[in-house]
C-alpha cells in the first residue's frame, strides 16, 4: 500500500505544480504595471489580467478559481468563459477522448497481431516504417486531409474523425508496446514449465502471460492518455469543435491570461485523475500491487 | 551477437545519414540552388502561386530540422546536468529534482510549449527591448520543455552505473568523483546520450509544428509546421490535399532517421 500511496502522491504532485507554476509565470509579466509600453496591448485584456488573477492579493492565485465557482465570466468579455461552460468543454474533449482511448486499444491490438505474425521485410515494415510513419505524422495532418468531409457534416461525425485521428499514434505505440512485452513473456521458464506440463498454449496465454502483461499495459496508459490530450488540441482546432482544446489554443492566441492559468491546472487534473484510475485498476489486476502493501 | 551489433551500427549510420542528407538536400535546394524545385509534381501552392509545393516544403524541413536538432541538444545537455547534479546532491534535493521532472514530462510538450510562447510574446508586447526572433525563442522553449525526459533516463543510467562492480572497485582504490566521470560514467553514457539526443529531434519538430500550426509561432524563415499552418485555407480548394502530402512524407522520413540512429546507437551503451 505505500508504493501505491507513493504512485498516487506523485500522481497528484502535477497538479499544484502545473496550477503554481503557469499562475506564477503569468504573474511575474509586466502587465500590471503603470507603463506607456503596456498600451501595445488592448485595455481590455490588461484590465482582465488584473481583476482575474488577483495580482499583487494575498493568495491571489485562487482568484480565478473564485470567479469560477461564483459562475463569473473569466477573460475578456467576448471570449471568456464560465465555470459552467468550462465544464461543458472539458466533458466535450473527454468524452472525444474515452471514443479516442477505445480506438487506440483497438489498433493496439490490430498492430500486435499483425506485427506478431510478420517475418523478414514485413517484419521491418511492422517493427519500423508504421511505427515512423504513426509517430511522424501530427494529428493535424490526417485531421486537415479529413476536415473538408466531415467538419460541416454534423451528427457527431467530426468528434468521430477526431477521435479517429488523435487515436493512431498512441494505438501504435500501445500495439508495439504491447507486442514487446508478450514475446518478453513467452520466452520466460515459466511459460515453458507450464507448456512442458500439458497446458494448452491458449490457456497458458490467458492464465499466465496476459495477467503479467497487464501491468506494463498499464503503464502506458499515462503518456497515451497524454498523447490522446494533447492530440485532441490540433484536431478539435482543425474540426473546429467548441471543446477544451479549442478553448484552450484560442486563450493562447488572444492572449487570456486567465483561463490559460485555469485551462492548464484543469488539464493537469484530468490527467492525475487519469492516473489515479490507472492505480485503481492496478489494485484490482495486478496481484503484485496488493501484496506490495502487505506485511 | 556480432552480427546483431554490426546491423544496429549500420543503421545507426544509414539513420543519421538519412537525417543529414535531409538536412542538407533541404538547405541547398533552398537556399543555394532554389531553381532546382521549379518542377513539382504536386504543383504550385494554391495561396502562393510563385511558389511550388516542394520548394515550400522542403525549404521547410532544413528550418525544422535545425530548430530540432538544437533543442534537441539543449534540451539533452540540461537533462546531464539535471542529472549530475541530482545524483552529486542525493537525498531530498536528488527527490524534488526526480519530481519536478515527473511533473514536467506528465504534461504533453505542445501545452507547456504554448505557455511559454504565450510568456515570452506577451513580454515582448510589453517590452519590446526584450523580444526575442522566433527561432531562438522556439529553440529554448523547446529545451524548456524537452529536459524532463532526458534528465530521468539519464540519472537512471548514472544510478545504475554506479552500482556496477568496477565503480566500485574504482572508489576503493581511491577514484575520486572527478575521475569517476570521466574514466568511467562518460565513456558507458555516451552512446546513451547520442541515443536520447536523436531521440529528441523528432519529440521537438512535432512539438514546433503543432505550436506553429496553430499560427502561436511565426518561425522564419518557414517551418514545416508553420507552412502548414499557413496553408490550411487551401484544402477548401479542390486536390487541395496535395499541399499537406510533401510535408507529410517529409516529417516520416525525419522520424524514421531518428529511429534508426536512436536504436543503432544502442550497443554502444553496453
Amino acid at each position: 500500500m505505500p508504493r501505491t500511496v507513493g504512485r498516487i502522491g506523485r500522481q497528484l504532485a502535477v497538479v499544484p505544480i502545473a496550477a503554481l507554476g503557469s499562475y506564477l509565470l503569468i504573474a511575474a509579466l509586466p502587465l500590471g504595471a503603470e507603463e506607456d509600453s503596456k498600451r501595445q496591448l488592448p485595455p481590455e485584456l490588461v484590465a482582465s489580467y488584473r481583476r482575474d488573477l488577483g495580482i499583487g492579493e494575498p493568495l491571489g492565485f485562487l482568484k480565478p478559481w473564485q470567479k469560477l465557482f461564483r459562475g463569473e465570466r473569466l477573460g475578456t468579455s467576448a471570449q471568456g468563459v464560465t465555470g459552467e461552460e468550462l465544464l461543458r468543454k472539458i466533458s466535450g474533449s473527454v468524452g472525444v477522448g474515452c471514443v479516442a482511448m477505445v480506438l487506440a486499444l483497438t489498433w493496439a491490438l490490430a498492430f500486435a497481431a499483425l506485427r506478431s505474425q510478420r517475418r523478414g521485410s514485413g517484419a521491418w515494415a511492422m517493427g519500423k516504417l508504421i511505427p515512423a510513419i504513426a509517430f511522424g505524422t501530427p494529428v493535424f495532418i490526417p485531421a486537415l486531409l479529413l476536415a473538408p468531409y466531415v467538419a460541416e457534416a454534423g451528427h457527431w461525425l467530426p468528434e468521430l474523425a477526431a477521435a479517429l485521428v488523435i487515436s493512431a499514434s498512441p494505438g501504435i505505440f500501445l500495439g508495439a508496446l504491447l507486442t514487446d512485452a508478450v514475446r518478453a513473456e513467452l520466452s520466460r521458464d515459466y511459460v515453458r514449465t507450464a507448456l512442458g506440463k500439458g497446458l494448452a498454449p491458449g490457456a497458458v496465454f490467458r492464465r499466465h502471460v496476459v495477467p503479467n502483461v497487464l501491468p506494463a499495459l498499464l503503464d502506458s496508459i499515462g503518456p497515451v492518455a497524454t498523447a490522446l490530450l494533447a492530440g485532441s488540441f490540433a484536431a478539435e482546432r482543425v474540426f473546429g469543435l467548441p471543446y477544451f482544446g479549442q478553448l484552450y489554443v484560442v486563450a493562447v492566441l488572444q492572449k487570456q491570461v486567465a483561463i490559460v492559468v485555469v485551462a492548464t491546472t484543469c488539464f493537469a487534473a484530468l490527467l492525475a485523475a487519469v492516473g489515479l484510475c490507472v492505480e485503481l485498476v492496478r489494485l484490482l489486476v495486478d496481484p503484485r500491487a496488493r501484496a506490495a502493501g502487505q506485511p | 551477437m556480432t552480427a546483431t551489433r554490426d546491423r544496429l551500427r549500420r543503421s545507426a549510420w544509414a539513420g543519421l545519414g538519412l537525417l543529414l542528407g535531409l538536412w542538407a538536400f533541404s538547405f541547398a535546394t533552398s537556399a543555394v540552388w532554389p531553381a532546382a524545385l521549379g518542377r513539382c509534381p504536386f504543383g504550385y501552392d494554391v495561396l502562393r502561386p510563385d511558389s511550388t509545393v516542394c520548394e515550400l516544403a522542403i525549404g521547410g524541413l532544413w528550418v525544422s530540422l535545425s530548430i530540432g536538432i538544437a533543442a534537441g541538444a539543449l534540451a539533452t545537455l540540461f537533462g546531464l546536468l539535471v542529472a549530475m547534479g541530482a545524483r552529486a546532491a542525493g537525498g531530498v534535493l536528488e527527490e524534488g529534482s526526480l519530481r519536478l521532472a515527473d511533473a514536467f514530462f506528465a504534461l504533453p510538450d505542445v501545452l507547456i510549449l504554448m505557455v511559454l510562447q504565450l510568456a515570452a510574446q506577451t513580454l515582448a508586447d510589453v517590452h519590446p527591448e526584450l523580444k526575442i526572433a522566433p527561432a531562438p525563442l522556439m529553440v529554448a522553449s523547446l529545451a524548456a520543455v524537452g529536459w524532463s525526459g532526458p534528465a530521468r533516463m539519464f540519472r537512471n543510467r548514472l544510478a545504475t552505473l554506479e552500482t556496477q562492480d568496477f565503480i566500485a572497485a574504482s572508489k576503493a582504490l581511491g577514484a575520486g568523483r572527478p575521475f569517476l566521470l570521466r574514466r568511467h560514467l562518460w565513456p558507458a553514457m555516451r552512446g546513451y546520450l547520442l541515443a536520447i539526443l536523436v531521440a529528441r529531434i523528432p519529440a521537438a519538430i512535432l512539438a514546433e509544428s503543432t505550436v506553429s500550426f496553430f499560427g502561436i509561432a511565426k518561425v522564419e524563415p518557414m517551418s514545416l509546421g508553420r507552412y502548414l499552418g499557413t496553408s490550411y485555407a487551401s484544402l477548401l480548394y479542390p486536390s487541395g490535399a496535395r499541399i499537406v502530402v510533401p510535408a507529410w512524407i517529409l516529417l516520416v522520413l525525419v522520424v524514421l532517421g531518428a529511429a534508426l540512429s536512436a536504436q543503432g546507437a544502442e550497443p554502444e551503451r553496453n
